[in-house]
């Protein structure tokens, strides 16, 4: 048995009502291992961080759900447990456990997926949220942990958005401890529904490990606008299924990266059917020693015609140690489409630095502008007016 | 559009002008693979001891390895056993010139349009003629040894060269690169070798045809190209074999090392006999090849056209060492009915100031999936280093994949990497704005696809740019839609 399953997986069963469900993914996690970097999808991440970890469950305080500028609905689920109010949420959205019949169909395929089936064998509570009507405020969903946590957890969510709904979804993940937050969470946005996502994510110590699963149905639209601060390792999977016609995505992201940090996005996304649209833009940077990892993936599936996509990706090294990994793939299998995608790697303009200091800014500033103003494009497609300037603000934190 | 679809088809389903066989008598080893089979390719080449013992550290290390499977490739089990390694035609003696050699092989070459003879004069190339396992002959060696430049088979070059052959073999790509690598080490018969002088230009065209022709082998060429400082030599390889059911495996290894100054141009159309319309039959083609710019301002070019092969698995590939180098690689790969092509390269930056340029164009097809799969690696020292990439992909017909996989991997924060890809199909518009001026929708089609392949045909000497645009043609008739 490999270090990390030692450290990550239990004889014993969670006895609950998913036992079988968990039992099945447990099954399917031994016979095929965590990955390691000959695997694929984790060809420039090394777990070599989470195997020295101890993992030690202890009792902690639960954090606070962290203040957001503006008005909201609140579910805060801390170290995999839902801690806020429910019955404070309005009448438009409802939460429920998740349904084991869905959980026994899932499959996350083979060592790459290994933590999909981590964390279907061992998550805390399973949360369906349902989203019926328009939203008048954003819902937003705080992932925490604990102060001083260093054990594993795994939260598991999934949200739907009935026909015609209409959501302003604010992710928060955050952790200031220096365990594994191993999350999962599925989105299913139903026809004509539209959703828009904001991602903000900030970690120390703590490794977090993310898998986003996006199922759009006839004219659903979702965006997605994510800002990563960074953490000691991060890894982050967006796959994002179009279908049925009509639907489309946008996904841009900015993600800052420091030193002993490693920041890894997986995106996917995938054109079913035709009729389909789909445009992504990520920038990363990366400071210190830290390492970016981005792999952009689009396929268009036989017979999905009139689909048209569009991936770009920007890097900029800061540093002289730092490094950047990234792939963007495309996978076409149907006649009638446009797929393109572009990625520059490169540095600060050395004639826009010398442009603005001969305006009096000091160096540091000018870089600071620069760093700016490419990290902030992808967050200025925020729709809700303060959540794009909350995002912008954290920008200007964090860079 | 229909009208279109119909007359690609016709057009692609026209036969494979190089897939006759030519009836000789041969001389091959027993098939499969073990030491004592090493041991007899390497004795009926009266090989050294050394470059025996070479071969099988490379079969030992096979035989711990296993195929690649990470390409977006369906590849059948290989039966290594079932294997001849090593096939020639018979004769007597080595020919000492052209003269000597058998009618039959001559005509043969003939038919293919490669000039042994007479005509070889005319063209001004030379040429290594390579069937099945042996170099057949070998053009213009006298005039080319006068400006000091060797050009003859492997085999030859092991008898009459053995130091500079013993220096460099392995020397880019050694036995343990990957699986057919470590294959071809262990096994591979003949193929070219180049020696440039320093501060010499070469003065013709190199050129090496490589014609596989016994049933149930394989071809395991090895090419080794040394140019030294200052010198310049431009390399052309053409390659055909006889259509037959049955799969065939061509497992070459192409080895460049481009010193201070030097460059070379290397360029391939390869037409190895794709498989029928259902797909059955054509060669397996997995080849590694890799050029070292080994010292300062080398400069190693790579151009290829790839029409034909069941199976490509081919990255040719630039190591960027010397300060200032260069590398570049242009690419048409053309697939239809049931071929898969998995190709592009690898550019390393290791050297400063090191640049490269890819330009891949990829055209799908029937059935066929069409993959570029590229590395850009800059090293934490190769401060300034430049990359540019464009890999488009046109697709024809709805049946088709085309797939572009880029790896980009910057450990330098003055370096610039640029890549763009796009996938679209011929559009309609195209068509009928050529049609409006006059065209016929053959003619249309011809004329886009030549368009969207100009930038690599440009690079190619101008006898194989003309080969290579009525390949693609061929190639293309009945397709577009």
């Amino acid at each position: 048995m490999s270090v990390l399953a030692e450290n990550l997986l239990s004889d014993a069963v969670l006895a609950d009502s998913y036992g079988a469900v968990r039992k099945r993914a447990q099954a399917e996690l031994m016979r095929h291992g965590f990955p390691d970097i000959k695997t694929e999808a984790w060809k420039y991440t090394s777990l070599r961080a989470l195997e020295k970890r101890s993992l030690v469950p202890g009792e902690h305080q639960p954090a606070s759900p962290p203040p957001v500028p503006f008005d909201h609905h609140l579910l805060h689920i801390d170290a995999g447990r839902l801690l806020s109010d429910s019955s404070s949420l309005p009448s438009g959205i409802s939460i429920e456990p998740v349904d084991s019949n869905r959980l026994a169909g899932l499959d996350y395929g083979n060592r790459g997926g290994a933590f999909g089936w981590l964390n279907l064998a061992r998550f805390e509570q399973g949360l369906k949220v349902v989203i019926n009507g328009r939203l008048d405020q954003p819902l937003m969903l705080a992932l925490t942990t604990p102060d001083g946590h260093a054990d594993a957890c795994h939260p598991r969510i999934e949200i739907e958005l009935t026909a015609g709904s209409r959501a302003c979804l604010v992710q928060l993940d955050s952790s200031n401890g220096s365990g594994l937050v191993n999350a999962v969470i599925d989105l299913k946005v139903g026809e004509n529904a539209r959703l828009d996502h904001a991602l903000s994510r900030h970690n120390g110590d703590a490794i977090w490990i993310e898998r986003l699963d996006v199922a759009l149905a006839a004219g659903a639209d979702y965006r997605l606008v994510t800002l990563d601060g960074g953490g000691r390792l991060t890894r982050q999977d967006i796959n994002v299924a179009l279908n049925a016609s009509g639907a489309r995505c946008e996904v841009d992201g900015s993600v800052l990266i420091g030193a002993r940090q490693h920041v890894d996005f997986h995106t996917a996304i995938d054109h079913c059917v035709g009729g389909t649209n789909s445009r992504e833009r990520f920038r990363m940077l990366a400071d210190g020693n830290g390492v970016g990892v981005f792999n952009g993936r689009i396929h268009i599936h036989p017979g999905a015609d009139d689909s048209h996509s569009d991936l770009n990706t920007g890097n900029l090294l800061l540093s002289e140690q730092a490094r950047i990994n990234t792939k963007p793939e495309l996978e076409i299998h149907a006649e009638e489409v446009t797929a393109s995608h572009g990625a520059t790697v490169g540095q600060l303009d050395e004639q826009a630095l010398f442009y603005l200091r001969s305006r009096g800014l000091s160096a540091e500033a000018a870089a600071n502008l620069l760093k700016t103003g490419f990290a902030a494009a992808p967050l200025e497609t925020a729709v809700d007016d303060a959540v794009r300037q909350w995002l912008l603000a954290n920008l200007g934190d964090w860079l | 559009m229909n009208q279109t679809v119909e007359q690609v088809d016709r057009y692609i389903r026209q036969r494979y002008k190089a897939g006759f066989y030519t009836d000789i008598e041969s001389d091959r080893v027993p098939a499969g693979l073990n030491e004592e089979i090493i041991a007899m390719i390497s004795a009926k080449k009266e090989e050294p001891e050394w470059l025996l013992e070479w071969r099988l550290k490379a079969f030992h290390h096979w035989q711990t390895m296993v195929g690649p499977n990470w390409a977006m490739l369906k590849l059948p089990a290989i039966d290594f056993q079932k294997i001849h390694y090593y096939a020639a035609p018979k004769q007597q003696d080595r020919p000492k010139s052209l003269d000597e050699v058998d009618p039959k092989l001559l005509e043969t070459f003939d038919k293919l349009g490669v000039p042994l003879h007479e005509r070889a004069r005319l063209a001004g190339v030379a040429v290594d003629a390579v069937f099945d396992s042996v170099s057949v002959g070998t053009t213009f060696q006298k005039e080319l040894a006068e400006a000091g430049v060797i050009f003859c088979s492997f085999s030859e070059a092991v008898k009459d060269h053995p130091e500079l052959v013993r220096e460099y073999l392995g020397s880019v790509v050694p036995y343990t690169d990957n699986y057919f690598a470590a294959l071809n080490s262990a096994v591979f018969s003949d193929g070219s070798f180049v020696y440039i002088p320093e501060n010499t230009r070469c003065p013709m065209e190199l050129s090496t045809y490589f014609r596989i022709n016994a049933r149930d082998t394989g071809q395991f060429e090895r090419t080794l190209i040394i140019a030294e400082p200052g010198s310049e030599v431009s390399y052309l390889e053409g390659c055909t074999a006889p259509m037959r059911d049955e799969n065939q495996l061509h497992a070459a290894v192409v080895e460049l090392v481009a010193r201070k100054q030097a460059r070379i141009k290397y360029s391939t159309v390869q037409n190895w006999y794709p498989g029928d319309e259902n797909g059955k039959g054509g060669i397996y083609n997995f080849v590694t090849k890799r050029g070292d710019c080994r010292e300062d301002d080398a400069r190693i070019s790579w151009t290829q056209v790839e029409t034909g092969s069941a199976i490509t698995w081919k990255y040719p590939s630039c190591i960027l060492r010397g300060d200032r180098s260069a590398g570049e690689f242009y690419s048409v790969a053309l697939t239809h009915n049931h071929q898969q092509a998995d190709t592009g390269t690898k550019m390393i930056h290791l050297g400063k100031n090191t640049t490269s340029k890819i330009i891949s164009k990829g055209i799908s097809a029937g059935k066929s999936n069409n993959s570029y799969r590229g590395l850009v690696r800059v090293a934490r020292r190769a401060d300034n280093a430049r990359n540019y990439t464009q890999c488009d992909s046109l697709l024809i017909g709805k049946t088709c994949g085309a797939h572009t996989f880029p790896y980009i991997e910057s450990a330098n924060p003055t370096a610039t990497i640029e890549h763009e890809a796009t996938t679209s199909r011929v559009g309609e518009d195209q068509l009928f704005y050529c049609r409006s001026r006059g065209l016929d929708e053959e003619n249309a089609v011809a004329m886009i696809v030549d368009g969207f392949c100009k930038e690599v045909f440009k690079e190619l000497p101008m006898e194989f740019a003309v080969e290579a645009k009525a390949l693609l043609e061929i190639s293309l008739e009945g397709a577009v839609g």
